[in-house]
Protein backbone atom coordinates (compact mmCIF):
# COMPACT_ATOMS: atom_id res chain seq x y z
CA UNK A 1 0.00 0.00 0.00
CA UNK A 2 3.06 2.56 1.35
CA UNK A 3 4.50 1.24 -1.99
CA UNK A 4 1.54 2.42 -4.27
CA UNK A 5 1.40 5.48 -2.39
CA UNK A 6 4.68 6.19 -3.00
CA UNK A 7 4.38 5.30 -6.80
CA UNK A 8 1.84 7.48 -7.01
CA UNK A 9 3.56 10.42 -5.95
CA UNK A 10 6.04 9.36 -8.01
CA UNK A 11 3.97 9.09 -11.07
CA UNK A 12 2.44 12.61 -10.25
CA UNK A 13 5.17 14.41 -9.59
CA UNK A 14 6.46 12.98 -12.72
CA UNK A 15 3.69 13.93 -14.92
CA UNK A 16 3.61 17.26 -13.37
CA UNK A 17 7.54 17.79 -14.56
CA UNK A 18 5.82 16.31 -18.12
CA UNK A 19 3.71 18.85 -18.05
CA UNK A 20 6.11 21.95 -17.29
CA UNK A 21 8.38 20.47 -20.24
CA UNK A 22 5.99 19.94 -22.66
CA UNK A 23 4.52 23.70 -22.47
CA UNK A 24 8.30 24.32 -23.09
CA UNK A 25 9.43 22.04 -25.70
CA UNK A 26 6.59 20.49 -27.57
CA UNK A 27 7.39 17.08 -26.61
CA UNK A 28 10.57 15.80 -25.22
CA UNK A 29 10.37 12.39 -26.07
CA UNK A 30 10.54 13.32 -30.28
CA UNK A 31 13.80 13.03 -31.07
CA UNK A 32 13.61 14.16 -34.63
CA UNK A 33 12.69 17.61 -35.82
CA UNK A 34 9.02 19.05 -36.28
CA UNK A 35 9.07 19.64 -40.41
CA UNK A 36 8.33 23.07 -42.34
CA UNK A 37 5.07 21.49 -43.27
CA UNK A 38 3.77 21.04 -40.03
CA UNK A 39 4.75 24.59 -38.70
CA UNK A 40 2.89 26.06 -41.63
CA UNK A 41 -0.16 24.36 -41.77
CA UNK A 42 -0.40 25.31 -37.65
CA UNK A 43 1.14 28.81 -37.62
CA UNK A 44 0.22 30.05 -41.53
CA UNK A 45 -3.14 30.92 -41.37
CA UNK A 46 -2.04 33.59 -37.98
CA UNK A 47 0.02 35.40 -41.01
CA UNK A 48 -3.06 35.36 -42.95
CA UNK A 49 -4.84 36.95 -39.73
CA UNK A 50 -2.59 39.42 -39.45
CA UNK A 51 -1.98 40.23 -42.90
CA UNK A 52 -5.37 41.31 -43.04
CA UNK A 53 -5.55 43.24 -39.68
CA UNK A 54 -1.99 45.55 -40.74
CA UNK A 55 -4.03 45.93 -44.21
CA UNK A 56 -7.21 47.28 -42.19
CA UNK A 57 -4.47 49.83 -40.10
CA UNK A 58 -3.78 51.54 -43.39
CA UNK A 59 -4.45 54.98 -43.15
CA UNK A 60 -5.97 55.32 -46.58
CA UNK A 61 -8.02 51.67 -45.86
CA UNK A 62 -9.84 53.74 -42.34
CA UNK A 63 -10.07 56.99 -44.31
CA UNK A 64 -11.86 54.70 -47.20
CA UNK A 65 -13.98 52.83 -44.78
CA UNK A 66 -15.04 55.71 -42.94
CA UNK A 67 -16.13 57.95 -46.37
CA UNK A 68 -18.22 54.62 -46.72
CA UNK A 69 -19.83 54.62 -43.50
CA UNK A 70 -18.06 51.63 -41.83
CA UNK A 71 -16.39 52.22 -38.39
CA UNK A 72 -12.81 50.58 -38.29
CA UNK A 73 -13.16 49.16 -35.21
CA UNK A 74 -15.89 47.09 -36.23
CA UNK A 75 -14.58 45.60 -39.08
CA UNK A 76 -11.89 44.76 -36.61
CA UNK A 77 -14.18 43.06 -34.53
CA UNK A 78 -15.76 41.11 -37.45
CA UNK A 79 -12.65 39.74 -38.46
CA UNK A 80 -11.70 38.90 -35.36
CA UNK A 81 -14.79 36.80 -34.76
CA UNK A 82 -13.86 34.60 -37.76
CA UNK A 83 -12.36 31.36 -37.15
CA UNK A 84 -8.60 30.78 -38.74
CA UNK A 85 -10.32 28.99 -41.67
CA UNK A 86 -12.38 31.09 -42.54
CA UNK A 87 -10.03 33.86 -42.74
CA UNK A 88 -7.95 30.91 -44.75
CA UNK A 89 -10.88 30.65 -46.80
CA UNK A 90 -11.07 34.26 -47.24
CA UNK A 91 -7.29 35.35 -47.87
CA UNK A 92 -8.17 32.37 -51.17
CA UNK A 93 -11.23 33.82 -52.12
CA UNK A 94 -9.52 37.50 -52.67
CA UNK A 95 -6.58 35.87 -54.15
CA UNK A 96 -8.58 34.12 -56.92
CA UNK A 97 -11.16 36.67 -57.01
CA UNK A 98 -14.06 34.98 -57.31
CA UNK A 99 -15.72 35.50 -54.25
CA UNK A 100 -19.31 36.13 -55.47
CA UNK A 101 -22.42 37.11 -54.27
CA UNK A 102 -23.70 33.99 -52.54
CA UNK A 103 -20.42 34.45 -50.27
CA UNK A 104 -22.58 37.63 -49.01
CA UNK A 105 -25.77 36.29 -48.27
CA UNK A 106 -24.70 33.31 -46.37
CA UNK A 107 -21.00 35.07 -44.28
CA UNK A 108 -22.76 38.67 -43.89
CA UNK A 109 -19.51 39.10 -41.93
CA UNK A 110 -17.18 39.00 -45.33
CA UNK A 111 -18.94 41.72 -46.68
CA UNK A 112 -16.79 44.56 -44.58
CA UNK A 113 -13.97 42.41 -45.89
CA UNK A 114 -14.49 42.52 -49.32
CA UNK A 115 -15.27 46.19 -48.98
CA UNK A 116 -11.89 46.57 -47.71
CA UNK A 117 -10.42 44.24 -50.11
CA UNK A 118 -12.33 46.14 -53.33
CA UNK A 119 -10.55 49.11 -51.63
CA UNK A 120 -7.03 47.49 -51.97
CA UNK A 121 -8.12 46.27 -55.71
CA UNK A 122 -7.82 42.72 -54.76
CA UNK A 123 -11.35 41.53 -55.09
CA UNK A 124 -14.13 43.68 -57.38
CA UNK A 125 -17.05 42.88 -55.98
CA UNK A 126 -19.01 45.84 -55.70
CA UNK A 127 -19.78 48.40 -58.12
CA UNK A 128 -20.39 51.75 -55.80
CA UNK A 129 -16.05 50.66 -54.36
CA UNK A 130 -13.23 53.08 -56.07
CA UNK A 131 -9.65 51.19 -56.14
CA UNK A 132 -7.86 53.53 -53.66
CA UNK A 133 -4.35 52.53 -55.23
CA UNK B 1 -3.73 18.99 -88.74
CA UNK B 2 -4.51 19.14 -84.86
CA UNK B 3 -2.52 22.72 -85.17
CA UNK B 4 -5.30 24.40 -88.17
CA UNK B 5 -8.04 22.75 -86.44
CA UNK B 6 -7.06 25.07 -83.40
CA UNK B 7 -5.94 27.90 -85.56
CA UNK B 8 -9.72 27.80 -86.81
CA UNK B 9 -11.52 27.81 -83.93
CA UNK B 10 -9.23 31.04 -82.68
CA UNK B 11 -10.46 32.79 -85.26
CA UNK B 12 -14.09 31.45 -84.86
CA UNK B 13 -14.18 33.26 -81.48
CA UNK B 14 -11.89 36.35 -82.52
CA UNK B 15 -14.91 37.00 -84.65
CA UNK B 16 -17.56 37.04 -81.99
CA UNK B 17 -15.31 38.24 -78.77
CA UNK B 18 -15.64 42.29 -78.01
CA UNK B 19 -12.30 43.88 -77.45
CA UNK B 20 -10.22 43.58 -74.07
CA UNK B 21 -11.34 45.74 -71.36
CA UNK B 22 -8.65 45.83 -68.51
CA UNK B 23 -11.40 48.35 -65.99
CA UNK B 24 -13.86 45.50 -66.91
CA UNK B 25 -11.45 42.84 -66.17
CA UNK B 26 -10.11 44.56 -63.09
CA UNK B 27 -6.86 45.03 -64.58
CA UNK B 28 -6.76 48.51 -65.01
CA UNK B 29 -3.88 49.01 -62.80
CA UNK B 30 -1.34 46.79 -64.27
CA UNK B 31 1.08 47.99 -66.43
CA UNK B 32 -0.56 48.63 -70.42
CA UNK B 33 1.87 46.50 -71.93
CA UNK B 34 5.04 43.99 -70.31
CA UNK B 35 7.20 41.78 -72.35
CA UNK B 36 9.65 39.23 -70.63
CA UNK B 37 12.43 39.62 -72.93
CA UNK B 38 15.02 36.12 -74.02
CA UNK B 39 12.46 32.91 -73.06
CA UNK B 40 13.89 30.88 -75.71
CA UNK B 41 11.06 29.29 -78.63
CA UNK B 42 11.00 25.54 -78.29
CA UNK B 43 9.48 23.22 -80.99
CA UNK B 44 8.21 21.10 -78.57
CA UNK B 45 8.20 17.11 -79.18
CA UNK B 46 5.03 15.52 -80.21
CA UNK B 47 2.64 15.62 -77.06
CA UNK B 48 5.73 17.62 -74.99
CA UNK B 49 4.13 20.62 -75.24
CA UNK B 50 4.41 20.34 -70.74
CA UNK B 51 8.04 19.79 -70.83
CA UNK B 52 8.96 21.72 -73.63
CA UNK B 53 7.00 24.64 -71.61
CA UNK B 54 9.47 23.93 -68.63
CA UNK B 55 12.22 23.53 -70.76
CA UNK B 56 11.55 27.20 -72.06
CA UNK B 57 10.81 28.66 -68.47
CA UNK B 58 13.91 26.99 -66.48
CA UNK B 59 16.16 27.56 -69.61
CA UNK B 60 15.53 31.40 -69.64
CA UNK B 61 16.30 31.11 -65.93
CA UNK B 62 19.76 29.92 -66.76
CA UNK B 63 19.23 26.32 -66.93
CA UNK B 64 20.25 24.02 -69.79
CA UNK B 65 17.88 21.08 -69.35
CA UNK B 66 16.23 20.10 -72.40
CA UNK B 67 12.62 18.70 -73.10
CA UNK B 68 13.33 15.28 -73.20
CA UNK B 69 15.24 15.59 -69.81
CA UNK B 70 11.93 17.08 -67.71
CA UNK B 71 10.17 14.61 -70.17
CA UNK B 72 11.56 11.32 -68.02
CA UNK B 73 10.38 13.47 -64.60
CA UNK B 74 6.71 14.56 -65.85
CA UNK B 75 5.49 12.69 -68.89
CA UNK B 76 2.62 10.30 -68.54
CA UNK B 77 2.98 7.90 -71.86
CA UNK B 78 -0.22 6.08 -71.48
CA UNK B 79 -2.10 9.48 -71.14
CA UNK B 80 -0.01 10.83 -74.04
CA UNK B 81 0.08 14.47 -71.42
CA UNK B 82 1.66 15.77 -69.23
CA UNK B 83 -0.56 16.06 -65.64
CA UNK B 84 -0.77 19.55 -63.63
CA UNK B 85 0.96 17.90 -60.47
CA UNK B 86 3.50 16.71 -62.60
CA UNK B 87 4.26 19.68 -63.80
CA UNK B 88 4.66 20.96 -60.60
CA UNK B 89 6.63 17.96 -59.32
CA UNK B 90 8.92 18.05 -62.23
CA UNK B 91 9.94 21.93 -61.58
CA UNK B 92 10.84 21.21 -57.60
CA UNK B 93 12.51 18.26 -58.65
CA UNK B 94 14.92 19.81 -60.97
CA UNK B 95 15.68 22.60 -57.35
CA UNK B 96 13.20 25.16 -58.94
CA UNK B 97 10.19 27.11 -57.42
CA UNK B 98 7.08 26.66 -58.30
CA UNK B 99 4.10 28.10 -57.20
CA UNK B 100 0.36 27.69 -58.86
CA UNK B 101 -1.20 31.07 -59.85
CA UNK B 102 -5.12 30.88 -60.98
CA UNK B 103 -6.00 34.92 -61.93
CA UNK B 104 -6.08 36.64 -64.59
CA UNK B 105 -4.61 39.52 -62.47
CA UNK B 106 -1.86 37.77 -61.00
CA UNK B 107 -0.89 36.28 -64.74
CA UNK B 108 -0.25 40.40 -65.93
CA UNK B 109 1.65 40.96 -62.36
CA UNK B 110 3.54 38.25 -62.83
CA UNK B 111 4.30 38.93 -66.90
CA UNK B 112 4.91 42.64 -65.71
CA UNK B 113 7.04 41.90 -63.05
CA UNK B 114 9.31 39.87 -65.58
CA UNK B 115 8.47 36.52 -64.97
CA UNK B 116 7.20 34.24 -67.67
CA UNK B 117 4.07 31.85 -66.50
CA UNK B 118 3.53 28.70 -68.19
CA UNK B 119 -0.57 28.11 -68.65
CA UNK B 120 -2.78 25.34 -69.27
CA UNK B 121 -5.17 26.22 -72.29
CA UNK B 122 -8.01 24.07 -73.89
CA UNK B 123 -7.40 25.30 -77.69
CA UNK B 124 -10.27 23.34 -78.74
CA UNK B 125 -13.80 23.28 -77.50
CA UNK B 126 -15.33 21.86 -73.98
CA UNK B 127 -17.10 18.98 -76.47
CA UNK B 128 -13.87 18.57 -77.98
CA UNK B 129 -10.85 19.61 -75.84
CA UNK B 130 -7.29 20.08 -77.00
CA UNK B 131 -5.15 20.51 -74.18
CA UNK B 132 -1.95 22.04 -74.14
CA UNK B 133 0.54 24.43 -72.07
CA UNK B 134 2.08 27.20 -73.09
CA UNK B 135 4.21 30.44 -71.75
CA UNK B 136 2.86 33.21 -71.81
CA UNK B 137 5.90 35.49 -72.01
CA UNK B 138 4.24 39.48 -72.44
CA UNK B 139 1.42 41.15 -73.35
CA UNK B 140 0.08 44.34 -75.10
CA UNK B 141 -3.67 46.25 -74.01
CA UNK B 142 -3.61 48.53 -76.89
CA UNK B 143 -2.35 46.15 -79.26
CA UNK B 144 -5.03 44.01 -77.54
CA UNK B 145 -2.61 40.61 -77.74
CA UNK B 146 -1.02 38.16 -75.46
CA UNK B 147 2.77 37.02 -76.27
CA UNK B 148 3.15 33.15 -76.25
CA UNK B 149 5.60 30.70 -76.77
CA UNK B 150 3.45 27.73 -77.54
CA UNK B 151 5.74 24.73 -78.79
CA UNK B 152 6.08 26.41 -82.16
CA UNK B 153 9.00 27.88 -83.66
CA UNK B 154 7.37 30.92 -84.03
CA UNK B 155 5.76 33.34 -81.30
CA UNK B 156 2.19 32.71 -80.75
CA UNK B 157 -0.31 36.26 -80.44
CA UNK B 158 -3.53 36.02 -79.05
CA UNK B 159 -6.72 38.46 -78.45
CA UNK B 160 -6.98 38.62 -75.06
CA UNK B 161 -10.54 37.61 -75.26
CA UNK B 162 -9.30 34.29 -77.09
CA UNK B 163 -6.61 33.61 -74.69
CA UNK B 164 -8.98 34.29 -71.81
CA UNK B 165 -11.29 31.48 -73.31
CA UNK B 166 -8.95 28.81 -73.81
CA UNK B 167 -7.09 29.49 -69.85
CA UNK B 168 -10.74 29.77 -68.58
CA UNK B 169 -11.46 25.97 -69.99
CA UNK B 170 -8.03 25.24 -68.46
CA UNK B 171 -9.71 26.69 -65.35
CA UNK B 172 -6.66 29.59 -64.88
CA UNK B 173 -4.20 27.18 -64.02
CA UNK B 174 -1.29 28.90 -64.19
CA UNK B 175 2.48 27.97 -62.57
CA UNK B 176 4.97 30.09 -62.03
CA UNK B 177 8.58 28.61 -61.97
CA UNK B 178 11.47 30.61 -60.74
CA UNK B 179 14.81 29.57 -59.59
CA UNK B 180 14.54 29.59 -55.61
CA UNK B 181 16.55 32.93 -55.34
CA UNK B 182 13.43 34.90 -57.41
CA UNK B 183 9.92 35.41 -55.60
CA UNK B 184 6.70 35.45 -57.37
CA UNK B 185 5.24 38.69 -57.55
CA UNK B 186 1.22 37.77 -57.13
CA UNK B 187 1.81 34.57 -54.59
CA UNK B 188 0.89 34.89 -51.03
CA UNK B 189 3.62 34.39 -48.77
CA UNK B 190 2.03 30.95 -47.94
CA UNK B 191 1.80 29.65 -51.24
CA UNK B 192 5.64 30.18 -51.11
CA UNK B 193 6.56 28.72 -47.89
CA UNK B 194 4.47 25.90 -49.14
CA UNK B 195 6.96 25.53 -52.06
CA UNK B 196 10.02 25.52 -49.95
CA UNK B 197 8.63 22.55 -47.77
CA UNK B 198 7.89 20.71 -50.97
CA UNK B 199 11.51 21.48 -52.13
CA UNK B 200 12.53 20.04 -48.90
CA UNK B 201 10.19 16.93 -49.07
CA UNK B 202 12.02 16.17 -52.76
CA UNK B 203 15.39 16.42 -50.93
CA UNK B 204 16.36 20.16 -52.90
CA UNK B 205 17.80 21.35 -49.39
CA UNK B 206 20.24 23.34 -50.99
CA UNK B 207 17.32 25.27 -53.21
CA UNK B 208 14.97 25.11 -50.19
CA UNK B 209 17.64 26.57 -48.25
CA UNK B 210 18.11 29.56 -50.91
CA UNK B 211 14.35 29.75 -51.08
CA UNK B 212 14.07 30.42 -47.19
CA UNK B 213 16.57 32.95 -47.23
CA UNK B 214 15.04 34.62 -50.16
CA UNK B 215 11.29 34.62 -48.43
CA UNK B 216 12.73 35.99 -45.22
CA UNK B 217 14.37 39.33 -47.37
CA UNK B 218 10.89 39.80 -48.07
CA UNK B 219 9.15 38.96 -44.99
CA UNK B 220 10.93 39.64 -42.47
CA UNK B 221 8.54 39.20 -39.81
CA UNK B 222 7.98 35.72 -40.15
CA UNK B 223 10.11 33.01 -37.96
CA UNK B 224 8.67 30.64 -40.26
CA UNK B 225 11.40 31.05 -42.95
CA UNK B 226 14.37 30.61 -40.71
CA UNK B 227 12.42 27.55 -39.12
CA UNK B 228 12.40 26.20 -42.78
CA UNK B 229 15.81 27.16 -43.42
CA UNK B 230 16.90 24.99 -40.17
CA UNK B 231 15.25 22.15 -41.34
CA UNK B 232 16.79 22.32 -45.20
CA UNK B 233 20.12 22.85 -43.60
CA UNK B 234 19.62 19.97 -41.09
CA UNK B 235 18.29 18.10 -43.98
CA UNK B 236 22.20 18.95 -45.76
CA UNK B 237 23.54 17.76 -42.13
CA UNK B 238 24.59 21.03 -41.90
CA UNK B 239 23.46 21.38 -37.62
CA UNK B 240 25.72 24.40 -36.85
CA UNK B 241 24.16 26.39 -39.79
CA UNK B 242 20.79 25.05 -38.60
CA UNK B 243 21.03 26.46 -35.17
CA UNK B 244 22.17 29.56 -36.55
CA UNK B 245 18.68 29.84 -38.15
CA UNK B 246 16.66 28.24 -35.35
CA UNK B 247 18.46 30.98 -32.71
CA UNK B 248 17.31 33.63 -35.27
CA UNK B 249 13.27 32.42 -35.35
CA UNK B 250 13.99 31.99 -32.14
CA UNK B 251 15.17 35.67 -31.63
CA UNK B 252 12.13 36.91 -33.88
CA UNK B 253 9.02 35.26 -31.72
CA UNK B 254 10.42 33.21 -28.54
CA UNK B 255 7.16 31.88 -27.95
CA UNK B 256 7.02 29.12 -30.20
CA UNK B 257 7.49 25.71 -28.86
CA UNK B 258 7.82 24.24 -32.28
CA UNK B 259 11.35 26.66 -32.60
CA UNK B 260 12.73 25.88 -29.48
CA UNK B 261 11.98 21.54 -29.79
CA UNK B 262 13.79 22.03 -33.22
CA UNK B 263 16.81 23.94 -31.46
CA UNK B 264 16.69 21.49 -28.47
CA UNK B 265 17.07 18.80 -30.81
CA UNK B 266 20.33 20.34 -32.59
CA UNK B 267 22.08 21.12 -29.62
CA UNK B 268 21.17 18.05 -28.20
CA UNK B 269 22.91 16.17 -31.73
CA UNK B 270 25.83 18.75 -31.41
CA UNK B 271 26.64 17.71 -28.14
CA UNK B 272 26.63 14.13 -29.18
CA UNK B 273 23.79 13.38 -27.03
CA UNK B 274 21.98 11.52 -29.52
CA UNK B 275 23.40 9.08 -31.78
Amino acid sequence: MGLLNLTKTGAAIFLSAQLVLATQAVTMAQAEMIGTNAAITKYATHADRSFLLNELQRDDVQAAMIEQGVDPAEAEQRLAALSDAEVATMVQQMQDGSAGADIVGTLFTVFIILLVTDFLCFTRIYNFTRCIR
Amino acid sequence: MRRAACLLVCVWLAGCAPPFDPVARGVADRPTWAMVPDVPLIQQAAFYCGPASLAMVMQWAGSNVTQDEIAALAFSPGAGGTYLADMIGSARRQGQLAVEIGTFDQLLSEVAAGHPVIVFQNLGLGVAPVWHYGVVTGYDFVQDAVYLNSGQRDQMVMPFAVFERTWRRGDHWGLVVLPPDRLPASAPQVDVLNAGAALERVGQYQAAAMLYQTGAARWPDNWLWPFGLANARYGMGDLHGARRALRQARAMDPTIPEVRANLLQVERELAGQVD
